[in-house]
Parts: C-alpha cells; structure tokens; sequence
C-alpha cells in the first residue's frame, strides 16, 4: 500500500471497524462453494456462467434489485494490472480479461505517459479528486447502490462522491459538458444494467501507478447480480487516443452484510495535506493529456 | 459458540437482503427531482444592499438582496457578536467556501447549485452539485448516530409530520458559516429543517437555527426551493477545491 493511501487509510480508519472485509470471507468454504472465485481471470467466466440461472430479487418496478453495500477490489487501486506485493503495495491480479494477456493495450505514446505520469505527477486520488468510472467501483472504501424507477445511484464513501445514472432513456450531456465522473446513461439487457459513460474530462486515473485514460474514452459498464451477495462488474473502455483496442476488466462487487451499516462523512479535502508536500516535491497537478501532434 | 456465531450471521444475510428495496411510500408527498434557491442568503442571509465584495473584481460584486432570516435578527450573544465582526473583516478568506470546504446545512441548501432529491421509504438521499456533497437522511425512525462526531454536513434523522418532511440534524463541527459575511455558529448547532412541497414545482424550505454557545434564543430561516424545470436539467459537477489545485491558490488548502 503507498504511502499516499496510507493518508487515505487514516481518514477512513474510522470506519474499519464496521466493514466487513470481503477479502476474508473467501476463506470460508461454505461461500468458497456459493460463490465465484475472487481473482477476475477466473471470476470472470465463473459469473457469465452463473449469470445464465440466477434469478435476481426484483424491485417493485420488476427491475434486478442491486441495492445495499458493496465493495470492489481493493488492491486494484495500486495497481489494476498484475503487480507485486511490495513494501510499498499489497499486490494483486490483473482486473484485465480482455485481452488475455491481462496488460492495457496502450499506443507506444500512450505506454510512455504511463511512466511520467507516475514520474510527474500527483496522483489525482491523493488530492480527494473525483475517482472517476470505472475506478470510484474499486477503490478501497464501500459503495451503495440505490434505485429507483428512473435512475440507479451509486454513492460512493470514498470522499463523498456519487454516480446518478438515469435509466428513463434520456440522452447524453452535450459533449462540451465534460465530467470527472463522466456522463452515466443506463438500460436494462434482461437482467444486466448497461451503463454506457461518456463526457469525460480525462483527468481521473485508473490507479496509483500511472495507468489513465483520455477524455475521449468511452466506457460500457455491466452489471449483473450472479448470487445474492456477488455482482458481475464489467467495464469495456474504447478510447481510440490511448490504447490500440478496446479492453475489459471485471471483479466481483461482494455484498456487504453487517447490520445496521451506514456510509459516514469522509470529508477528503478537508484537512489533506499530502497533495502540499507532494507539490513542494516538484510534482504537479494532473491536468489531463492528449495524444502527441507527433508521438 | 462459533457455529452459534455462524449462524446469525447466516440469518442476518437473509433478513438483509430485503431491507433497502422499497421505494418512496407512495403515501407520502413527493420531494423528488433538481431542486434551486433561487436567492442571495449564499451572500448574506440578512437583508444587505450591494457592494463590492473587498479582493473581488467588480462583476464579482455581492448582489442587493432581501435576507432569508425571520425578523432579519440574528440573536447574537454579545461575544458571537463580536466573533462574528470579525469574521466580516476577514471573510475574503476566512470563509470555509475560500478553502472549498464542505458548507454544512442549512448553508448547503442556498448555495447557487441545483441539488437533487431521491427518496426511498427508509431514506431520503440528496445529492448536491457544490463539491459533490451528500446527505442522507435515515428516515427509519432511528436515533442519531454516536459514530458522526464533528462531522461537515451533520448527521441526519428525517419524519413527516403531516405533509412535511422534518430533519433534525446534529453532530455538526464548529468550521462552518451560514454566509460569506461571517454569520457563524459553534459545534453545539442543531438544525431542524423542513421541507414543504407547495406547488408542482416548489417546495417551501425552512430552518430552525439553534446553538447555546452562539445565540440567546433559536431563530429560523425560509426560503422557496424551486425546480429546475429545463428539459435537459442535470446535476453537474463543481469541484472547487479541483479548481483551486489547478491555480495553486488558497482554496487548494
């Protein structure tokens, strides 16, 4: 774990003691058995299969009923590739499923903003910026979900941000609107919400090591409940000035179960002071890229 | 004793499931949608003649405007008072807003940012434009939380009395304004709110201010909220602190 999260962990430290850490619950072999695998690779296409049987609860509008706590991959917040576990991260497995390498498939130039960004820059979660889609599903702090006939809420504990995605067919913001969480529209595909995330203001990352997109991203998200405690995340991301393809991850969102649990205020920017000293080391504010006139 | 452990926990998880899916009791008056003051209580929420705003440009100036406040007192204990003279010589900066902090309620509400209401039958959630605030406010008849100390935006515990939603708020911190002028209040604020629909599109909003550390007797706020009617309505982002970081200026600490 960096150092930078370790500033994010001591605001959080409060609400330590009330989550329940679904890493752990994968020992149990009862729900070893009921549930998917927690590494993506074999997540995965565990939960496509699942995901053609389960009947998931209904709202009362008939729709697949998400709602409640969550909490995504934790670890991916370092890294979302497969990286090490170091003094400085805990390590993880990719979230990549597509392409089977499990790597982003960066442009040359695009692989080289990598390395300055992680050289030159603060790491926008470390200033309490917005953390973007898909990467406010992984951070390492509980998400809700809240639903309604016209839209799906998404509030997310991490510096108090949320996600509105209305569900009633509206179009998009126009494109000169640019968000850093992006410009959500959701449908239902029988019983998967497809979120479709435009209007990006390419500012947030996907990770602390340096790994972005721009903000001519576009992301469809998928999500479909394969269990009652276990949703089938899965984000396809198209950005045709970063990387050669599109590419997929997906992990699980594990249900978080203890009674009574409730988002506090973590009021980020408020008293964060790391971004100063990160400054005062010659770093500077990410203010977003585009691709080289001639990379 | 494990296996006893085991299986409430078994029984929770089933009890859980159902808990979060009722939406709005239909019953009850519907709150919901993009909602705005449309007011100058965000400047000074005292009645207050314009003026240039000292370290502003002038098309920056503070807007003439009738204030919010019932009566127009503040009442003030005679220390508060002083406090809050100084907090008007230094509010070009020491105004929570020039560091982006989280406003607190009822200041929040005022803000020039459309803000938008969703409610569920044990929950009414409202998510605000101006720095990506939230609250939610528990309407399960349950009991302020012990776990929201010294909190920006106060811990919030709804019911309806009749066709109103009351909120009850505490736990607030002392960092806070009420304006931009120094109207302040102490960590002992409680807040009650309420929120009248009053018309397809406007909904009466009302605040009673109440602090023994700060004030001789409780006294209120009320405003209209209206709707922000414009087919391609939507809650944006306002990330002040974002716009502070870029320049390096004040805001970004």
């Amino acid at each position: 774990m960096s150092a930078r999260l370790v500033v994010l962990a001591s605001t959080v430290a409060l609400f330590v003691g009330f989550s329940v850490a679904p890493d752990a619950q994968e020992d149990r072999p009862a729900r070893a058995q009921a549930s998917c695998p927690q590494e993506p690779a074999k997540f995965h296409p565990c939960a496509l299969e699942k995901a053609k049987t389960f009947t998931p609860p209904r709202t009362p509008d008939g729709k697949p009923d998400f709602q409640g706590f969550w909490r995504g991959q934790p670890a991916a917040t370092e890294n979302i590739e497969e990286h090490p576990k170091t003094d400085d991260d805990d390590g993880g497995r990719t979230l990549i499923v597509d392409p089977a390498d499990g790597r982003i498939p960066y442009q040359p130039w695009a692989l080289q903003q990598v390395r300055d960004n992680r050289a030159h820059y603060v790491e926008p979660n470390a200033a309490c910026f917005p953390s973007g889609v898909p990467r406010s599903m992984y951070v390492p702090t509980q998400i809700e979900i809240r639903q309604n006939a016209s839209a799906v809420m998404i509030l997310f504990e991490r510096a108090h941000t949320y996600r509105i995605i209305p569900t009633e067919g509206r179009a998009h913001a126009d494109s000169r609107i640019t968000l850093w969480q992006g410009d959500s529209r959701g449908r239902w595909e029988g019983n998967t919400l497809v979120v479709d995330v435009t209007n990006q203001n390419g500012r947030a990352w996907l990770d602390q090591a340096g790994h972005f997109y721009t903000e001519a991203a576009h992301m469809v998200e998928r999500l479909t409940l394969v269990d009652p405690n276990t949703i089938h995340y899965q984000v396809t991301i198209d950005d045709p000035t970063a990387f050669t393809k599109p590419w997929t991850m997906a992990f699980p969102l594990r249900r978080n179960r203890q009674p009574g649990f409730a988002l506090l205020e973590e009021a980020c920017h408020e008293g964060e002071r790391s971004t100063d000293r990160l400054l005062r080391l010659g770093f500077k504010i990410y203010p977003g890229v585009t691709k080289p006139a001639n990379p | 004793m494990l296996k006893h452990v085991a299986l409430a926990f078994g029984v929770l998880v089933v009890a859980g499931g159902t808990a979060a899916t009722q939406q709005r009791v239909p019953s009850t008056p519907d709150l919901q949608g993009v909602w705005q003051a449309m007011n100058t209580a965000a400047w000074d929420i005292q009645d207050h003649t314009g003026q240039r705003f000292p370290g502003l440009p002038a098309r920056f100036a503070m807007p003439g405007g009738a204030g919010v406040v019932e009566g127009n007192e503040i009442p003030y204990q005679q220390s508060a008072r002083e406090k809050k003279a100084e907090n008007f010589r230094n509010r070009l900066t020491a105004d929570p807003e020039a560091s982006c902090y989280l406003p607190g309620v009822p200041r929040i509400t005022y803000m020039p940012f459309p803000f938008q209401i969703v409610q569920f039958s044990d929950r009414i959630v409202i998510l605000y434009e101006y720095l990506h605030a939230t609250r939610e406010i528990y309407m399960d008849g349950s009991p302020h939380s012990e776990l929201a100390l010294d909190s920006w935006m106060g811990d919030s515990r709804g019911r309806w009395e009749g066709n109103t939603l009351v909120v009850d708020v505490t736990s607030f911190n002392d960092r806070t304004w009420f304006d931009r002028v120094g109207n302040f209040h102490s960590d002992q604020l409680h807040v009650v709110e309420r929120y009248t629909r009053v018309g397809a599109d406007q909904i009466m909003y009302e605040a009673t201010i109440e602090d023994p550390n700060v004030f001789t007797r409780p006294w209120k706020m009320r405003m209209p909220l209206y709707r922000r009617t414009e087919p391609n309505a939507q809650i944006l982002e306002f990330e002040c602190y974002a716009y502070a970081r870029d320049t390096g200026e004040a805001g970004s600490r």
